[in-house]
């Protein structure tokens, strides 16, 4: 710590550039340290934030902490403490079980159909050479129409009694129909959240692909390499960060974000087919006013969204290169 | 520019000598109660009117409407204010909310603050299924406001092309009709399953053949009730309603369309649905339709259908005067004179006998047969312990998993029996939650 002071904030020389990331993450050679002697000010700078994060995230959090372990009438006329009562409920009812499946299922499905989708989308973009503009104007526009409004659309568009789509799919002989059919409505709200969120992917992608150094990629082109092997080969090892910062975020937009669509589109039917857990707090919270059921659904929300994101930073960023 | 500069200017001044007007206390001041409802669109204007008759026919009491959006959200403001102390005074309940609402611990029971302030209501002259379901210990919790009982809608045409003159009364007739039609291609299909079905299809059903849907006659005897309703003939109709499904009979709607428009639009040629429905039909009529009592087994006796709908709650925690107010306004939507004008422009049924007697005495249903048919339905009988109503705690929860299973069922991923199976076994996890929360106060 008495070290950083005194050094000047120049920039790090080559052995430092050479030592491993993780040290250099761990070390207070800095820039930051350096322009801010005054401790003050970076602290007055972040009390909007911390306050914003108090209100709305920490009191809130111990609110439903404190909530899961009680049972309690929607008046809050009578409190009982029943200890774990509330997760060993939830547990051991096949409904919530069947949630945390459909919720994993539905999560990986949107993940990988999203990044695919937007990956095919950005590799094109470089192709695209007459209307570059409106192509990404109109790969884009999905990412400006409210969630709600995005559900519905796509409700309609595959209604089976008078949605257009159901008819394509009627008339080409595929027995479609998300009322009854569990898998078909699965389908469509994993279809519907993917949609909306493959233009926020497509962005990442297409800025990441535009870093990538021309000239390797030409170098490669002299080699022999065809676009698809530059792409696989070359594009994508290096665009890897962007890639896994999107996994990450699929993964939180799939499981806290897709309540809209969810809402608009099934309502958690048919029969729990598309009961993703976000939904279900919110069912057994704000419409059936089962508290506790909900805190404790929350918790639970919370430690599993944990536990997924630090298996993520252990097992996938391994595979991510920083250093290209 | 000017003008609207003026206009701001003279709106102050008016609102500055309003409210020196209005400071002044004496015999001219009005007390002001809040009531929150979950009319919205044409019912919501329908509030409007009915409060503002309210304010205008006395002097003292001023009731200021507010829509907090639908039933689920009115209760969730509720119970929000509640917790926060700033109750309203007057609220609008579905009858689902029913035992939650009652012990709260948060209300004035209706009948008792009536008696204390004196109000004059013929509490003995309320439609019986609407009275009993609301009544706790023979007096009433809440007042009635809007109550609907489900009926058959049905297409005059295809039904008379099919050779038939109108729905049949007994549900094995009934099911032939709806084969005949969408067999011979009179219509695409036999029915449209309203999105609440599970109470006109099922829980009437089971109201109507005087069967019981849960022990302790359906919770009225106690908190120790227990669904039973995957053992009596509910079952059967549930494996009917499975049939109809698979067979195109029976449509459903699904989101992003209403159920009553493939009814209205002819692709249904029945809808089984409240008699509120009366006012959207008649708005838009692109059929010729008629309207009929819910079908019922042919070995067993037609009671009375239950009701749906909802009641006014007054709530705890307020000032006398305000209690007078709220008592006066119940008393004003009580009255026989307004329940017509409101039976006339909605469709909700009349809640008192008086009413339903004035109605008729002007000829009302000469014009509008189909009208009467739901207080017909629900004045068919005395209610027995199977047909006075429901009083389940977490009784929204428990339907929501009754819908849940039969989802379930009509994708043919349960029999029907295992349906109704798990959703009595999810419903009495319910019930005994709330029993062993509310133990003692029932």
């Amino acid at each position: 710590m008495q070290a950083s002071t005194s050094v000047s904030p120049a920039l790090p020389g080559p052995a430092a550039i050479a030592a491993p990331r993780r040290r250099r993450l761990g070390g207070t050679q800095g820039l930051k340290r350096a322009h801010y002697r005054e401790t003050r000010l970076p602290l007055l700078l972040l009390v909007p934030q911390l306050l914003v994060l108090l209100l709305f995230f920490f009191i809130p959090a111990l609110r439903a902490l404190s909530q899961a372990f009680v049972l309690t009438d929607p008046f809050g006329s009578s409190v009982q403490f029943v200890w774990f009562d509330n997760f060993r409920d939830l547990f051991a009812s096949p409904e919530y079980r069947s949630s945390i499946g459909v919720t994993v299922w539905f999560t990986l499905a949107q993940n990988a159909l999203t990044i695919m989708v937007a990956g095919i989308l950005a590799f094109a973009t470089d192709r695209v050479v007459r209307g570059r503009g409106l192509y990404r104007s109109v790969v884009l526009l999905p990412y400006a129409i409210a969630p709600v409004i995005a559900g519905i659309l796509w409700a309609f568009l595959f209604n089976p009694s008078v949605g257009p789509a159901a008819f394509v799919l009627k008339s080409l002989g595929i027995a479609w129909d998300p009322n009854r059919s569990g898998f078909d409505s699965f389908l469509l709200i994993t279809l519907a959240a993917s949609w909306k969120h493959i233009c926020y992917n497509y962005i990442f992608l297409v800025a990441a692909l535009l870093a990538v150094p021309a000239s390797l990629l030409e170098a490669a082109a002299v080699d022999g390499a065809g676009p698809l092997l530059r792409f696989f080969r070359i594009a994508l090892p290096m665009i890897g960060p962007t890639v896994f910062f999107l996994l990450v975020m699929n993964f939180v937009y799939g499981f806290f974000e897709t309540f809209a669509i969810v809402d608009a589109v099934t309502h958690g039917g048919p029969g729990g087919a598309t009961m993703i857990l976000v939904y279900k707090v919110y069912i057994d919270g704000f419409v059936h006013i089962n508290l506790g059921s909900s805190a404790a659904q929350s918790v639970v929300m919370m430690v599993f969204a944990l536990v997924l994101t630090v298996l993520q930073f252990r097992y996938v960023e391994r595979n991510v290169n920083y250093d290209v | 520019m000017k003008m609207t500069k003026q206009g701001f200017l003279t709106g102050l001044l008016a609102l500055a000598a309003a409210s020196v007007v209005a400071v002044p206390t004496g015999a001219q001041q009005r007390t002001e109660v809040q009531f929150w409802h979950a009319m919205s669109g044409v019912l919501g204007e329908r509030v409007d009117e009915v409060v503002k008759r309210f304010n205008d026919s006395q002097a003292k009491h001023t009731v200021v409407a507010t829509n907090k959006g639908n039933y689920d959200e009115v209760i969730n403001a509720t119970i929000a204010a509640y917790r926060a102390k700033k109750a309203p005074q007057i609220v609008q309940i579905y009858e689902r909310g029913f035992m939650s609402m009652l012990l709260s611990g948060a209300i004035v029971p209706v009948q008792e603050l009536m008696t204390e302030k004196k109000q004059q209501v013929d509490f003995a002259d309320f439609i019986k299924p609407v009275a009993s379901y609301y009544q706790y210990k023979g007096k009433l919790m809440s007042m009635p406001f809007n109550s609907s009982t489900p009926i058959v809608f049905y297409n005059k045409e295809q039904f008379e092309k099919a050779g038939f003159e109108g729905p049949a009364d007994t549900y094995g007739e009934f099911e032939k009709q709806l084969y005949a039609i969408k067999s011979k291609g009179i219509a695409e299909c036999g029915t449209s399953l309203a999105g609440d079905y599970f109470w006109s299809m099922l829980e009437n059903y089971s109201t109507v053949n005087d069967q019981p849907w849960g022990t302790r006659a359906n919770g009225y005897d106690g908190l120790d009730t227990e669904f039973v309703y995957n053992k009596s003939r509910v079952a059967g109709q549930a494996a009917r309603l499975q049939k109809w499904v698979n067979d195109g009979v029976a449509q459903i709607a699904g989101q992003g369309l209403s159920p009553e428009q493939l009814f209205t639009s002819g692709k249904c040629a029945t809808y089984f649905a409240s008699t509120a429905a009366h006012g959207s039909i008649e708005r838009d009529p692109k059929i010729k339709w008629g309207a009929t009592y819910l079908p019922h087994e042919a070995d067993l006796t037609a009671r009375n259908s239950s009701i749906g709908g909802a009641t006014l709650w007054v709530m705890k925690g307020h000032k006398s005067e305000e209690y007078d107010a709220a008592a006066a306004f119940l008393a004003f939507v009580a009255s026989p004179d307004l329940q017509l004008w409101w039976h006339k422009v909605t469709g909700y049924v009349p809640i008192t006998n008086k009413a339903y007697q004035l109605a008729k005495a002007e000829g009302y249903y000469k014009d509008h047969p189909t009208r009467e048919i739901a207080i017909l339905q629900l004045n068919r009988g005395t209610p027995t312990p199977n047909s006075q109503g429901f009083h389940f705690g977490n009784y929204t929860q428990a339907t929501f998993a009754l819908r849940e299973e039969m989802e379930s069922v009509f994708a043919n991923k349960k029999t029907p029996q295992q349906g109704l199976d798990d959703a009595v076994r999810r419903g009495n996890d319910l019930l005994r939650q709330f029993e062993k929360l509310n133990a003692g106060k029932y």
